[in-house]
């Protein structure tokens, strides 16, 4: 995705008011207080443990770490993960670094 | 819908993957379109799944390519269920063949028990019974219900006073009382002959006793017709019999609406049935029969039995026949017609069966608010003889 796309995108998601995560293809995450997360929009998993659950998505990585984990559900695109959540990281890879 | 909540139909496996690239691999099987649910960590190369059986194919495919170890732990759904019970066929069979026989045997009626009547009557109410289709061995199905079967009962043998039909269980119960006549004392009555309506007599027979007046007399109401008193002023009288013809006249107003509404039935029937559970009605056949407004339904409730056990489920049998509303709108002369008719019919509802109409006149006619009118004189011919009798002694 180059530089300029990116812009453009942004710039419309803000001026038209759309939901930037359909427009700048970022993950959607839903947690009920530290029991669930839903996340949408992801495009792989990366790394599974009752530890540490790492989803890739298209402009980077996601990790969400707690105890007990476990993937209740694992769709094309969706994934919801169980258990005693503790945080959730994100690590943006710089442009073109991703695939 | 989510795709997994239908897994108890589709047929669930759960398994455990072993293998290095395990991420990779769970990520390709999503990719193709599974849906893995209850992923749960083992070890750190191991994790149980549950994965629906419709994916099994794509997943053993993937398995090769990403080298990972899967092993079965166990198969839930009815998929397998329904292998299970394939592979015991025999017992299966049996199972249906048990619970039919059962139905079917709580279903047929076994016995019949009359009591109250004496043999002759018992075995003609049997006989009728058998008519109707209801004989030991025969299934209940198809039968009438109690209060039908009582109904053509009491129809059918006059004999019977009444009778109480009830089902119980896989026998019939009757209870019946016979109707008892009693005969008339046939002690000779001293009697006259009286007319019991002013008329003008055309015919007389008088089989017993001594005719007092004539064909082509007036006679008034009351007037003395025959006598029981064989000689004059003798004082001994007999049961005097006879039939006395007169002419008699009657005034009908009678008032018809102009138009009438007909509903008529054409016989086009249909039929569709539904179960139902308490309240809740499923159609199963039939149904998809589209209804005009106007028709009318009939239904009736088959019930199921078993050991006493009602089922909760009827069917529930709705006739449906097509009905036609038609305004008939007369014309005068038709009208006049119909309306004479009417007029006639209810005249010999009234009067005793043997009576005869020979003549009638229109007195007056008029219209009023859709409504015809007519004052009629009608002429009749029918018995006036009335048994007056005497009493004799003092």
């Amino acid at each position: 995705m180059s530089k300029w796309q990116n812009q453009l995108r942004n710039w419309v998601s803000q001026y038209f008011d759309l939901p930037a995560d359909v427009m700048l293809d970022l993950p959607r995450i839903t947690t009920i207080g530290s029991l669930h997360a839903y996340v949408e929009n992801c495009t792989g998993l990366l790394h599974f443990s009752d530890q540490e659950v790492r989803i890739q998505y298209r402009r980077g990585e996601l990790s969400i770490k707690g105890k007990d984990l476990r993937i209740k559900m694992m769709l094309k695109e969706e994934l919801l993960l169980e258990g005693e959540l503790q945080s959730i990281d994100f690590k943006e890879l710089k442009e073109g670094g991703v695939e | 819908m989510r795709k997994g909540q239908l897994a108890v139909l589709q047929g669930k496996l759960i398994i455990t993957a072993e293998g290095q690239v395990l991420e990779a691999f769970m990520h390709a099987c999503v990719k193709q379109g599974c849906t893995l649910s209850n992923i749960k960590y083992l070890s750190d190369k191991k994790v149980q799944m549950a994965v629906l059986l419709q994916d099994w194919p794509k997943i053993r495919k993937l398995r090769k390519h990403y080298r990972c170890k899967i092993k079965i732990i166990s198969k839930k759904g009815a998929p397998f269920f329904y292998k299970r019970l394939i592979s015991r066929k025999a017992f299966v069979t049996a199972l249906i063949i048990g619970f039919m026989a059962a139905f079917l045997l709580a279903n047929t009626l076994w016995s019949i028990k009359i009591t109250g009547l004496d043999p002759e009557l018992e075995a003609e109410v049997e006989s009728k019974l058998r008519t109707y289709g209801i004989q030991p061995g025969s299934t209940t199905f198809s039968m009438k219900p109690p209060r039908e079967v009582q109904r053509l009962l009491l129809e059918d043998i006059p004999e019977l006073l009444w009778v109480g039909v009830k089902k119980q269980g896989t026998s019939y119960q009757l209870y019946g009382v016979e109707q008892t006549n009693y005969d008339e004392a046939e002690e000779p009555r001293p009697s006259n002959i009286v007319a019991s309506k002013k008329g003008l007599i055309t015919k007389m027979f008088i089989s017993k006793g001594r005719p007092l007046v004539e064909v082509n007399d007036v006679v008034k109401k009351g007037t003395l017709l025959a006598t029981g008193e064989l000689k004059e002023d003798s004082g001994k009288f007999i049961e005097s019999e006879g039939e006395v013809i007169a002419e008699t006249w009657y005034r009908v107003e009678i008032d018809r609406p102009k138009e009438q509404n007909w509903g008529l039935t054409d016989g086009e029937s249909s039929q569709s049935f539904s179960l139902v559970f308490a309240d809740v009605s499923i159609p199963i056949w039939g149904f998809w029969r589209k209804n005009e407004n106007n028709v009318r339904k009939e239904s009736y409730d088959h019930r199921f039995k078993l050991f006493g056990w009602e089922f909760p489920v009827q069917l529930k049998q709705t006739t449906t026949f097509t009905n036609e509303n038609k305004l008939q709108s007369l014309s005068e002369e038709e009208s006049i017609k119909d309306t004479l008719r009417t007029a006639k019919q209810s005249l010999l509802l009234q009067l005793e069966e043997n009576a005869k109409i020979t003549e009638e006149k229109i007195l007056h006619e008029s219209e009023d608010r859709g409504k015809v009118k007519l004052i009629l004189l009608v002429k009749v011919e029918e018995n006036i003889a009335e048994t007056k009798y005497v009493s004799q002694g003092d």
